[in-house]
């Protein structure tokens, strides 16, 4: 007799007519499945319902403490108000003031100090120039002198006396340009005289 | 579905059905507090900006009483400091009192008008222009031009023009100066 090769299957065993009668009820027998749809179902809805629980606490949370911190920034406000006010109606005070003494100030500062210009002056000319007269106006400052020794000399120290000024360090940042003007000879004395021009710089503080 | 299969299915699925509900209503109270926090945060930058300027003010403010007395005794010396522009006696009154420290001789000095405000501004102080003409040796118009720059009252000087008087020089000399000095208005 030859082997059969195929397994014994559960339909042939159905076939097999029961040796006793099925008096079993399956709705109420224990249910054999492992794990139910209803726990994937069950599982899923209740992380869904976890998670949004969990965002919106956090957001009602967050919402919480930006009130609380509305609250303290609230109160500190009415604690403040008042005595800002009066510190800001202070201030406008010393404002009008700040604005007498800077009125002062830059009155004093809007012109320069003649006295100490003339003073400069009078300390860097050489011994050989003798003003004729000095001459200080609102943008300018026009001097003029007689220059000692003959007339070809006295040219030289003219332009060095020009470049004097220029390059001095007190006079010198006051003005924007300082130019020889004129050179005469005076036909009397035989000497030269000249006429420097010194423009004051604009927009520099006086000292 | 009938109430009676409804009423089974969801003792069935209680869990489900439990889950279902507080999603919908987690979802409606989302939605309806859902700008809430946002607009708090707002308010919050706002309340904040406004407490933090109303801190520094308190702060910037704290020795601002002090400097503001500090400020009005100065401003009231300055203000000892001025002339008044219609006080025309008092004010050349100052210039002979110069004449006669520095043995200078001023002729003629005269006191012009008030200068106008610049146009839209107004000014606690206004100058007001004098020209004075003095004679006197170097030395002396020096002195003179010192004692007008730093005298009682607060001046500027516009022009100065300073010249021999006679041919030989170390001799006399003829200042003319034109100056401002600060006046407040008389009442």
């Amino acid at each position: 007799m030859a082997l059969s090769l195929t397994k014994k299957s559960d339909a042939a065993a159905v076939t097999v007519p029961p040796w006793h009668p099925n008096i079993r009820n399956a709705s109420i027998l224990p249910d054999t499945k492992v794990v139910r749809t209803a726990f994937f179902v069950n599982g899923f809805a209740i992380v869904l319902t976890v998670s949004l629980a969990m965002y919106l606490g956090i957001q009602e949370w967050k919402l919480l403490e930006v009130d609380k911190q509305i609250n303290y920034w609230q109160k500190r406000i009415d604690a403040d108000t008042k005595e800002s006010a009066q510190d800001v109606a202070l201030y406008q005070l010393f404002k009008a003031q700040e604005a007498k003494t800077n009125e002062v100030d830059n009155f004093i500062h809007s012109r320069p100090v003649v006295s100490e210009m003339l003073l400069r002056l009078g300390a860097i000319t050489p011994k050989k120039i003798a003003f004729d007269s000095l001459d200080f106006r609102e943008g300018s400052v026009s001097i003029k002198a007689t220059i000692k020794g003959a007339p070809d000399r006295a040219a030289g120290d003219a332009s060095g006396y020009e470049k004097l000024i220029k390059n001095d360090k007190e006079l010198g940042p006051l003005f924007s340009e300082v130019n020889l003007l004129s050179m005469v000879t005076n036909q009397t004395s035989g000497r030269l005289q000249i006429e420097i021009l010194c423009l004051y710089k604009k927009g520099v503080r006086k000292a | 579905m009938s109430n009676e299969e409804l009423l089974i299915f969801v003792r069935k699925n209680v869990v489900a059905v439990s889950c279902a509900v507080l999603i919908i209503v987690i979802c409606v109270a989302m939605y309806y507090r859902k700008d809430l926090l946002p607009d708090a945060e707002k308010v919050l930058a706002d309340k904040t900006k406004q407490g933090e300027l109303l801190a520094a003010n308190k702060e910037d403010a704290n020795q601002l009483k002090e400097q503001y007395a500090q400020l009005v005794s100065e401003n009231d010396a300055i203000a000892s400091r001025m002339i008044h522009v219609g006080q025309l006696a008092e004010n050349m009154q100052y210039f002979y009192k110069i004449e006669s420290e520095t043995g200078t001789k001023l002729s003629d000095p005269h006191q012009g008008s008030a200068a106008a405000p610049p146009k839209g501004q107004k000014p606690n102080f206004v100058s007001v222009g004098f020209t004075v003409s003095a004679k006197g040796d170097y030395g002396q118009l020096l002195n003179l031009l010192r004692k007008l720059e730093n005298g009682d009252h607060y001046s500027r000087i516009n022009t100065l023009r300073l010249t021999p008087t006679g041919e030989f020089r170390g001799g006399l000399m003829q200042m003319n100066v034109g100056m401002d000095l600060l006046a407040v208005q008389s009442e």
